[in-house]
């Protein structure tokens, strides 16, 4: 299918089903999200994947979900090439968005207060060194009623200099 | 071409050939981009489009025109500037993208990521159109006359330019390290 008839699909809010995800199907989706361009092939991501087992420690700082990946990148001292990281990060994060919906997979992105939380991170695995650049939550999807498709133009700012 | 192709073949291009960019092609899929997005309302950003002869030298003047003046600049042999304009001046296409900061912190590194979201989802959309591009965020660039030229106010942030043009060969792609060896299962 091609790409620009996705963004013609109706797409509602995300619904889970209580079904645990396989890190397998995440794997194999993340194989091929790292294509995403990113600045001197640095591949500033790493990935912590929380399953059902433990996706109730995730209470209080996400929306309840059947697993969470947790999406860190490696902090720069350039100002930068930290730019360039989160950048390359968050390709990757939308790559994978891409893919899902064709495996059933449904993946709400979040940032939240919490990544600034040094000692709450570390207790999931984050080092002192990385930055957390987005908490995917993840599941099945349930058949959900889609919005109308694209009612509003997008906003576009667009300029000619 | 499958989605996952269509990820795994987009390359950076860096050499484009002269045929045109049609100005209308490009706010299309802007536009598709931003749809692409499950919650682009309200994300603040911005394009600064130079895609005619008269803006693109007036972009590479911005821009050259702080390297030119500094240290580091008069270093540099003019030789070395007029190439580096030239080239410039000949990619058919430039988009100037600027992300909004937000109130704190936080919305305003969600606003980042949102608008770096959109320019993949442009990458990808220009890649199965036949359109390369490449996202420049070279230091060099990043100056007082870019940002002064094409009037980045303070709750702006420089996102990149993305160079556009059409292409005759694309690059080999280089291998990625495989997702299994950057993965942790949290074990409570
Ligand atoms: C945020 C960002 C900034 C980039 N900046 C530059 C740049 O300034 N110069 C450059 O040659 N490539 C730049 N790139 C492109 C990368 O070099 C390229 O993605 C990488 O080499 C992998 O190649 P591919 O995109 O063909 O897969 C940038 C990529 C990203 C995501």
């Amino acid at each position: 299918m091609l790409l620009a008839n996705l963004a013609m699909e109706a797409t509602g809010p995300v619904c889970f089903r209580n079904q645990p995800v396989p890190q397998e199907l995440v794997l194999e989706l993340l194989n091929h999200a790292v294509w995403a361009p990113n600045d001197g092939l640095r591949e500033p991501w790493r990935f912590i994947f929380v399953d059902h087992r433990n996706a109730d420690r995730m209470v209080g700082l996400q929306e309840p979900a059947p697993a969470y990946l947790i999406v860190v990148m490696k902090e720069e001292a350039d100002r930068y090439k930290r730019e360039e990281d989160f950048a390359a990060v968050s390709c990757l994060m939308q790559n994978l968005e891409l893919l899902a919906p064709e495996k059933g997979l449904g993946i709400r992105r979040t940032l939240n207060e919490w990544r600034y939380d040094r000692q709450r991170a570390g207790t999931f695995g984050v080092l002192g060194n990385e930055w957390i650049a987005g908490v995917l939550e993840l599941g099945y999807a349930e058949q959900v009623p889609g919005r109308p498709a694209a009612d509003s133009r997008p906003e576009l700012r667009f300029e000619l200099l | 071409m499958s989605l996952a192709e269509l990820i795994r073949e987009r390359r950076s291009i860096r050499k484009f050939n002269s045929t045109p960019v049609a100005e209308e092609l490009v706010v299309e899929l802007l536009q598709t981009a931003v749809q692409l997005l499950p919650s682009s309302a309200g994300v603040p950003w911005r394009c600064v489009y130079a895609g005619t002869p008269e803006s693109r030298k007036r972009l590479a003047d911005y821009m050259l025109q702080t390297v030119s003046h500094s240290r580091l600049g008069k270093l540099i042999p003019d030789k070395m500037l007029e190439v580096f304009k030239k080239r410039f001046m000949d990619i058919p296409a430039h988009v100037v993208v600027l992300a909004g900061t937000g109130p704190d912190p936080l919305a305003s590194e969600r606003n980042y990521a949102a608008v770096c979201s959109i320019l993949q989802n442009f990458q990808l959309l220009g890649w199965e159109r036949g359109l390369g591009m490449l996202w420049d965020t070279e230091a060099m660039i990043q100056n007082e006359g870019l940002f002064q030229g094409i009037g980045m106010r303070a709750d702006e942030r420089f996102v990149g330019i993305l160079h556009v043009g059409y292409y005759n060969k694309a690059p080999r792609g280089r291998k990625r390290t495989p997702a299994e060896k950057k993965w942790t299962v949290f074990q409570g």
